[in-house]
C-alpha cells in the first residue's frame, strides 16, 4: 500500500510547568526534535495538523494555524484540531487519498497560564450542564466509579481489592515515569499516599487518582510508507486510526459505566489494521483517572466487563512492568500515562504516540519493555471531554 | 461566561426542567427535541413535552465536591450526582441543596443513593455583581425532609362568586434558622434569594389553589431585596410558574415588581382584585407575592438595628371568582410621605429613621387604616375573628393590637415575626396566611399592613366554606414549616454569610 501513512520521526518536550517558555517556544522545540531525527525539513511539509484544545483561552491566540505559519514559514495547508489523535487520524485520511505524502502532525497546551480558570473551563466545555450543577473534572470520574461498584456488586473484600487496584495503577504509573526523562512527575508514590489522600478528599478518589494540568508540546512527523522507506531506517507504521463519538452529557448516556465511543473506535481501528486485541503488545490509555485507565481495558476488549480490576490487582501485587491479561504480556502507559507523565491536552496524545514509537523501535532507554516475542503492535487511545470523543489508533513496525 | 443568549437558553430550560418524550417509542430528552434519535424523522411534530418541574427524582449515584469550580466555592462542600425521573428514562446531574457540610465531615454517600428528590429553583452559581443573576432546577432537595413533593393538580371549579376573592396561597420560607433569645428567623440557603422565594411562594400557591397556572391573567410581586435594580421578578416567575397561556417561549401574562417597602404586596390585592372584575379583561385569575430576603446592615453598622429581626421568605396569593377562600369585603389605605426607613439607590442595606418608625410611622398609619375600615363597615373590635397587624418586630404588633381593643385570641395566631422573621414584602402575608391556616369558615379578618414611606392597607375578608376543604391540598402550611423537625439551627457568623448569598 503506497500511500499507507508512517510516523517518520517524534520529537516533545517535557510536560509540566513551563513558566517561562511561551507556546511557540514548545511546539518549536518538540518540531525541531522530530525534524533532527529525520531528514526532513520544513521545506519538505506539505501539510500541518496542528492540535490544542485550550489555546484560544489561555494565551488568546485564535487561528493558531497563522501562528504555525509565522513559526514554520510556511504557507501550506494548515488545520487545528483538539487533540494529536484527531490531527493524526485527518493527517492519515489524507495521505492514504494521496493528496500529501509528508506532514506535520503536532500539539501543544500550555493549561497553567490559565491555573486559576482551568478546571471552570475544562468542565464548561466538557458538559456544560454537569457544570451549571455543581460538577467538576472530578465528579464524574467519582460518578463512573461508584456506578461500576453498584452495577457488578462489588463488595466486601472485593471493593477493597478494587480500590487497592486503582491505587496501584498510580503507582504503577508513577514508578514508570521515574525513567522517563520528559515526564512531569518523576518520583515515585506509594500506595498509602494515595489510599490518604482519598481519605483527604472523604471520597472514592483523591489527588493522586487523578492526571495533572500540564504544558507541552509533541510532534510527528508523517509521511506515506513509500517515502518513508527513503527517510528512515524504521518507520512506524500507523495501521488503524478510528474514531467515535458520545453525547456531552455523561449522565444521559445509556452506559455510565463505560464509554461506548471507546468499543466502536477500537473496533474500527482493529478491523482497519486486520489485528485483533492479542496482536497488540504496548498500550497507551488515557488515565485522565485511574478509574479511565481501569475502564478503558475493558472498553478495549483486553477484560471482560466487570473485571480489569482484578487484572489489574494481579499484575500490580507484584508488578513486573505489565499488566498479564490472558497470560500474555500487555504494556500500559510506559511513559507514565497521563497521571505522571502529564496531561497538556491537546499534546498529550503525541506524547502517547512518541512513547509506542520509541517502544516499537526499541529506542526507549531504560524504560525499553522487553519481552520474549519482539515488540511489533502498539495502540493508543485518547479521549476528548469525559468520553465524549474517543480516538483509537494502531501502530506496527515494518518488516525488516 | 455569562453570555446573554446562552443565559437566556439555560434557564429558559433548566429553570423548569423542560424535557421531551417520543409519542412513538416513549423515550425521554431532557431539553427540547424536535425528533427522536430511536424513530428519526417520523417522530417529527411528535415528541410532547415533558415538566419535570413538580415531579420527583432518585438521586442514583452521588460524589462529595470539596474542591468545586470557582463560581461555586462559596458552597464549599456539597454532594453532586445524578439524578433520574421517570424510572431513569431521564437521567440529570444535580447538587443536593440546603445542606451545610463542614470541613473535614465523612458524608455517608450510600446511605443518599436511592433517595427521592425534590428539583428546587435555586441560583446557579456565583457571578460579579454586574451580571445576570443566573438560575437554574438542577438542585434538588431530599424528599423526605424539610421540603416535601407536593403535586399539582388543576382542579375542577365548583362554585362560583359574585366578587372575586382569595381563592389561594402559598407560603415559603427556608430550612435555616437562627435563634436568638426567645426569637427564630429564617435564613436563606447561600443559594436562594428573593427570586426563589417568589417562585416557591408562587408554586406552593398555585398547588393550593388548584388552578390552572395559564388561567393567571397577571401576576404582582412585591419586593424591596430584587437583585437587580432594573429587571422585574416577576418575569422570572412567570416564566419559571409558566403563568398565563403559554406561547413558544412566552407567557401570555402581564408581569409587574411593585415597590413600597413592606407593603408592595398587600398594595397589590385590590389591584389585583379589581383587574378580575373589570368588563371584558378576560382575566380568571391573578397572583401577588410578597417576598424578601430581607436586607440588614450588620449588627453594630449603621441600620444595624434591623438585623435583630429580619428574615426570609413570602407568601403568594391567587385571586378569583371560582371557589373562594376568603371573600374581601372592603379596604381602607393610608399613605403620607414619612421617611422612617429607607433604602438609597446602590446601597445594600437600607438605613432607620430611629425615633420615626414607632409613633409618627407605624402606629399611626396602621391605627388611620384599620379605624377607618372598621368604621366604613360599622365594626367594632370585638365584630372580627382575627386582627393580623404588620408585624416587623415582635413589640409592635402586640402593642398596635391592645392599643385598638384587640384581644390576645384575636391577633397572636397572625404573629409569626417570632418564627421566620420580618420578612418585609411578605411579612402581612404570611400572617394572614397563618391565620387562614386554622380560621373557621364565615370569620371575618381584618388584615393591616404597614409600608415604610410610609402607609398602611387595611383589608377586611370573609372566610367561605371553600377554606377548609382546600386545606387537604397543602402540605407546606406555617405550622408545617415553623414546626418542622428538619430545620437547622445556624450561628451568626453562618447567618450572615448565608444571608449574602452567592
Amino acid at each position: 500500500m503506497q500511500n499507507s501513512p508512517a510516523i517518520v520521526a517524534v520529537g516533545r518536550t517535557k510536560f509540566g510547568e513551563h513558566y517561562g517558555k511561551e507556546p511557540e517556544r514548545l511546539i518549536e522545540e518538540a518540531w525541531l526534535t522530530a525534524s533532527h531525527n529525520c531528514g526532513l525539513e520544513r521545506k519538505d511539509l506539505e501539510a500541518c495538523y496542528l492540535s490544542d484544545c485550550f489555546l484560544p483561552i489561555t494565551n488568546k491566540l485564535g487561528l493558531e494555524e497563522g501562528f504555525l505559519s509565522e513559526l514554520t514559514q510556511l504557507h501550506v495547508p494548515m488545520e487545528v484540531t483538539r487533540s494529536v489523535s484527531a490531527a493524526l487520524l485527518t493527517a492519515c485520511n489524507a495521505i492514504r487519498a494521496g493528496v500529501y505524502s509528508t506532514v506535520l502532525v503536532g500539539g501543544l497546551e500550555k493549561m497553567t497560564d490559565r491555573w486559576d480558570k482551568i478546571r471552570d473551563d475544562l468542565m464548561l466545555l466538557e458538559d456544560p450542564w454537569s457544570y451549571y450543577a455543581g460538577g467538576t473534572p472530578e465528579s464524574n470520574h467519582e460518578l463512573m466509579l461508584r456506578a461500576y461498584i453498584k452495577k457488578y456488586g462489588i463488595t466486601g473484600n472485593d471493593a477493597e481489592k478494587l480500590n487497592l487496584a486503582l491505587a496501584q495503577i498510580a503507582v504503577k504509573n508513577h514508578a514508570n515515569a521515574t525513567k522517563n526523562e520528559y515526564a512531569q512527575y518523576q518520583r515515585k508514590i506509594s500506595v498509602d499516599q494515595v489510599l490518604h489522600a482519598r481519605k483527604e478528599a472523604r471520597k472514592s478518589l483523591g489527588l493522586y487518582d487523578f492526571a495533572p494540568i500540564s504544558d507541552g508540546a509533541t510532534a510527528l512527523i508523517l509521511t506515506s510508507q513509500e517515502k518513508a522507506q527513503k527517510t528512515c531506517n524504521n518507520p512506524i507504521n500507523v495501521l488503524g486510526t478510528a474514531s467515535a463519538t458520545d453525547y456531552l452529557n455523561y449522565p444521559a448516556r445509556d452506559d455510565l459505566t463505560h464509554f461506548i465511543a471507546s468499543k466502536i473506535a477500537m473496533e474500527k481501528a482493529l478491523q482497519m489494521s486486520g489485528l485483533t486485541q492479542k496482536d497488540l503488545q504496548v498500550l497507551e490509555l488515557n488515565d485522565q483517572s485511574t478509574v479511565t485507565e481501569m475502564v478503558s481495558l475493558e472498553d478495549l476488549g483486553f477484560c471482560e466487563e466487570g473485571t480489569a480490576w482484578k487484572t489489574i490487582y494481579a499484575s500490580c501485587t507484584d508488578y513486573k512492568g505489565y499488566y498479564e491479561v490472558n497470560g500474555k504480556k500487555l504494556f500500559t502507559n510506559l511513559n507514565g500515562g497521563l497521571k505522571a507523565d502529564g496531561n497538556p491536552l491537546g499534546a498529550t496524545g503525541g506524547a502517547q504516540i512518541f512513547e509506542i514509537f520509541k517502544q516499537l523501535r526499541g529506542e526507549a532507554g531504560p524504560r525499553q519493555a522487553t519481552s520474549e516475542t519482539p515488540l511489533c503492535y502498539g495502540c493508543s487511545s485518547e479521549f476528548e471531554g469525559f468520553g465524549t470523543k474517543s480516538y483509537v489508533s494502531i501502530f506496527g513496525r515494518s518488516k525488516p | 461566561m455569562s453570555s446573554e443568549p446562552i443565559e437566556r437558553r439555560v434557564s429558559y430550560l433548566g429553570d423548569r426542567l423542560k424535557a421531551s418524550k417520543c409519542q412513538i417509542c416513549g423515550k425521554e430528552y431532557f431539553e427540547i427535541r424536535d425528533y427522536c434519535t430511536n424513530c428519526g424523522r417520523k417522530s417529527y411534530m411528535r415528541m410532547s413535552p415533558v415538566d419535570l418541574f413538580y415531579e420527583k427524582g432518585k438521586l442514583e449515584i452521588c460524589t462529595l465536591v470539596t474542591e468545586p469550580t470557582n463560581k461555586f466555592t462559596k458552597l464549599e462542600s456539597f454532594v453532586y450526582g445524578i439524578v433520574s425521573f421517570h424510572d431513569g428514562k431521564i437521567r440529570v446531574p444535580g447538587r443536593l441543596t440546603d445542606q451545610i457540610i463542614t470541613d473535614g465531615e465523612a458524608v455517608d454517600l450510600a446511605a443518599l443513593e436511592g433517595r427521592e428528590v425534590v428539583p428546587r429553583f435555586r441560583r446557579r452559581y456565583t457571578v460579579s455583581k454586574s451580571d445576570v443573576v443566573p438560575t437554574i432546577s438542577l438542585a434538588f432537595t431530599l424528599a423526605d425532609e424539610y421540603y416535601p413533593h407536593q403535586e399539582y393538580k388543576v382542579a375542577a371549579q365548583n362554585k362560583e362568586y359574585e366578587l372575586p376573592g382569595i381563592v389561594g396561597y402559598g407560603i415559603y420560607t427556608s430550612r435555616f434558622r437562627i435563634r436568638e433569645g426567645g426569637l427564630e428567623r429564617a435564613v436563606p440557603f447561600m443559594d436562594e434569594d428573593s427570586v426563589t422565594a417568589a417562585v416557591e411562594a408562587g408554586k406552593n400557591a398555585l398547588i393550593h389553589s388548584g388552578i390552572d397556572s395559564a388561567n393567571i391573567g397577571k401576576v404582582y410581586v412585591g419586593s424591596e431585596s430584587n437583585p437587580y435594580a432594573v429587571k422585574p421578578i416577576a418575569s422570572k416567575v412567570a416564566q419559571v410558574l409558566k403563568l398565563g397561556e403559554e406561547d413558544g417561549d412566552v407567557q401570555g401574562v402581564d408581569a409587574v415588581d411593585t415597590e413600597f417597602a413592606c407593603k408592595a404586596a398587600t398594595s397589590m390585592f385590590k389591584d389585583a382584585t379589581a383587574l378580575i372584575n373589570y368588563p371584558g379583561s378576560g382575566i380568571k385569575n391573578t397572583m401577588v407575592i410578597g417576598a424578601d430576603n430581607s436586607q440588614a446592615a450588620p449588627r453594630g453598622c449603621p441600620g444595624g438595628e434591623l438585623d435583630l429581626f429580619v428574615g426570609y421568605g413570602g407568601a403568594a396569593y391567587v385571586f378569583g371568582k371560582h371557589d373562594v377562600i376568603a371573600e374581601i369585603e372592603g379596604w381602607y389605605s393610608v399613605t403620607s410621605d414619612t421617611p422612617d426607613f429607607w433604602r438609597r439607590d446602590g446601597e445594600p442595606y437600607p438605613m432607620h429613621g430611629g425615633r420615626f418608625t414607632g409613633d409618627p410611622a407605624y402606629f399611626k398609619h396602621v391605627k388611620k387604616a384599620t379605624t377607618k375600615l372598621m368604621s366604613k363597615f360599622n365594626l367594632k373590635a370585638q365584630d372580627i375573628n382575627y386582627f393580623v397587624p404588620h408585624q416587623p418586630n415582635p413589640a409592635f404588633p402586640v402593642k398596635v393590637a391592645r392599643d385598638m381593643g384587640f384581644k390576645e385570641e384575636q391577633y397572636a395566631c397572625s404573629l409569626q415575626v417570632n418564627r421566620i422573621g420580618n420578612t418585609y414584602s411578605g411579612c402581612s402575608p404570611v400572617g394572614l396566611a397563618a391565620v387562614l391556616d386554622i380560621a373557621k369558615p364565615d370569620e371575618q379578618i381584618l388584615v393591616a399592613s404597614y409600608g415604610s414611606g410610609a402607609g398602611s392597607d387595611a383589608y377586611l375578608l370573609r372566610t367561605t366554606k371553600q377554606l377548609p376543604d382546600k386545606r387537604k391540598r397543602q402540605k407546606m402550611n406555617i405550622k408545617y414549616l415553623t414546626a418542622n423537625p428538619f430545620v437547622q439551627h445556624v450561628d451568626y457568623t453562618t447567618y450572615r454569610r448565608l444571608k449574602l448569598g452567592m
